[in-house]
């Protein structure tokens, strides 16, 4: 599967995706009939005309709102059960899959090129997703490229980007952000503005490594070929040396300067709330505009669950958890980050637990940036990804005097979450609490409570002379 | 007719007549909605304040658009950014 195209392919016969056809206006019209397709679990929408736009400028929204979306976009059968999709990734970002460079010429991301006035942003259709909002978000289910100029380290986030005029975009990658780093660490000092690339359109995986957890110096290029399972190819911006997926559909380039401030937002953002503040955002400098004939503006109509973002952050966010926790020398069964729970909440199931190992999974989360906010820690015996078995252990199993683990800091937290107030939000003062849901390691074994299930309260002997008569009851 | 525009506060408070730098969206219809300049402007709590003025909406740091519109009358446009170095809103307050 070579780019977004094909995966629309894949998605109609599938029966996820649906055409419409139907003028639409791109200011709220469309994002208020995103939004509802999300309430409702719907399918991924294809919105064929857009108001004020020609024909053949076009906007996707869901393309991985779903499991089963997610499956089709790695190659699985739409049914494939959520652990298998899991352990799937988890394989396939260990690999690594050398990206192939390719002549401007073939790249299908340069069928339009637009430099300088040339490259006008409002030629394409970038929407007002939410009443209130505080601009059109053109970037929302996007790849955000930028370059170490010291060790040409290239690096993929999704970071939210709104139109402010015609020269720039407003955006807010937050301070802790890889992104903010670069910039802070690399450009600023120097006073030289930050090249960069919005990718737009670009192969459903791409996007989904871009929401992943990478350490600095990690091709992120190579892992999306992991996951592709072929390479990705790369072509040259025309404005930087940074490096595009060649199939992407749109290609926005620029630069940030040092010495620019935007205001970007206010958003209805991936927690679910319009918690995305006003800030003084990073000026995205527009140089060249490049897209497909027929360009396919990708987006997500951020908001409460379930959603593209909280179903990629599920999985890659998870699995990112799951490895720093074993590097940290945990031993970790399994990381689930329900989508329910938007990021902020993570199950983690340990093989050995007590407080002790808590309040290590507590230090791992609260090492850097802090995007989350509880995580509950369960013995091996409950599926992280049953929501009833872990539900259950942290109701009865988290004592509320002395399993619960808090820890307070400044500068560092996630100035999205919605039960911090707006100055702390400001600046990033947060709390982590993690819940102990094991079993203290002190207990004698016969003083643990058994679970009354079936499988677990009887002995193999009664199970199976009940198993064995079971018909005989007039089952 | 008046134009429209569209403003963003922290809070409905920070916003007071007279004269102020601010940035606005033209709320004109058409594929550039929304297109944001900052401009050097007079505004007012009310149009009878500010006769031959422009409407101006504002909604919060939340997005709630404040019912009652303000009025403005730019005096001139200015460059489409701020001056500063980016991130310095969060620093300077966690350096507090």
């Amino acid at each position: 599967m070579k780019d977004l195209r094909h995966f629309i392919g894949q998605l109609e016969q599938n029966e996820e995706l649906v055409r419409i056809k139907k003028e639409v206006d791109w200011d709220i019209e469309l994002g208020a009939i995103s939004r509802r397709v999300y309430d409702q679990y719907g399918p991924c929408l294809w919105f064929e005309k857009i108001k004020d736009y020609p024909q053949g400028y076009t906007v996707i929204n869901g393309e991985c709102g779903t499991w089963r979306r997610v499956a089709i976009a790695m190659g699985l059968d739409a049914n494939t059960p959520l652990r298998e999709i899991y352990e799937e990734y988890e394989k396939r970002i260990e690999g690594r899959v050398q990206p192939n460079i390719v002549d401007r010429k073939a790249a299908p991301c340069k069928e339009n090129v637009f430099i300088g006035e040339q490259a006008d942003i409002y030629r394409l259709p970038a929407p007002l997703i939410h009443e209130g909002d505080g601009g059109r978000y053109i970037g929302t289910w996007d790849a955000v490229i930028t370059k170490d100029p010291e060790t040409n380290w290239t690096n993929w986030g999704m970071y939210r980007f709104m139109i402010h005029n015609q020269n720039f975009l407003a955006g807010w990658p937050q301070t802790t952000s890889q992104f903010a780093m670069m910039l802070n660490e690399k450009y600023v000092p120097k006073n030289q503005p930050m090249p960069v690339a919005l990718v737009i359109g670009s192969h459903p995986l791409d996007h989904m490594v871009a929401t992943a957890p990478m350490r600095p110096g990690v091709n992120e290029a190579e892992v999306a070929g992991s996951l592709r399972g072929e390479p990705v190819d790369l072509v040259k911006c025309e404005t930087s040396e940074i490096m595009v997926p060649a199939n992407a559909e749109i290609i926005i380039e620029g630069e940030i300067p040092t010495d620019a401030i935007v205001p970007d937002g206010p958003f209805g953002e991936y927690p679910g709330f319009r918690s995305g503040t006003m800030a003084e955002g990073v000026a995205f400098r527009i140089k060249a505009i490049t897209h497909r004939n027929n360009p396919i503006l990708s987006m997500t109509a951020l908001g409460a669950p379930v959603d593209d973002s909280s179903i990629a952050a599920s999985l890659t966010a998870a699995v990112g958890m799951k490895l720093g926790l074993q590097r940290r020398g945990i031993d970790v069964t399994d990381v689930y980050v329900p989508p329910e729970g938007v990021t902020h909440l993570v199950i983690v199931g340990v093989r050995t637990g007590g407080i002790e190992v808590t309040k290590k999974v507590l230090d791992f989360f609260i090492a850097r940036r802090v995007m989350v906010s509880k995580v509950i820690v369960v013995d091996k015996d409950v599926d992280v990804f049953d929501m009833k078995q872990w539900i259950h252990a942290f109701a009865t199993k988290c004592h509320p005097g002395r399993s619960i683990v808090v820890e307070h800091f400044v500068g560092k937290s996630n100035a999205l979450t919605p039960c911090y107030d707006a100055e702390e939000r400001r600046i990033l003062k947060g709390a982590f609490a993690a819940f102990d849901a094991t079993w203290p390691l002190e207990w004698p074994k016969e003083n643990i409570p058994p679970r009354a299930t079936f499988k677990e309260i009887y002995s193999q002997e009664t199970q199976d002379k009940v198993l064995a008569k079971w018909h005989e009851y007039g089952f | 007719m008046p134009k429209e525009y569209l403003t963003y506060v922290r809070k409905y408070a920070d916003l007071y007549e007279g004269e102020r730098d601010i940035f606005i969206k033209d709320l004109t219809p058409g594929p550039r909605k929304y297109d944001t300049k900052q401009v050097r402007a007079l505004v007012a709590r009310s149009a009878e304040n500010l006769p031959g003025a422009d409407t101006l909406w504002v909604r919060s740091e939340m997005g709630v658009l404040d019912p009652k519109p303000w009025a403005i009358k730019i005096l001139k446009e200015l460059p489409d950014y701020v001056k500063g170095r980016p991130y310095t809103d969060v620093f300077s307050v966690m350096n507090k």
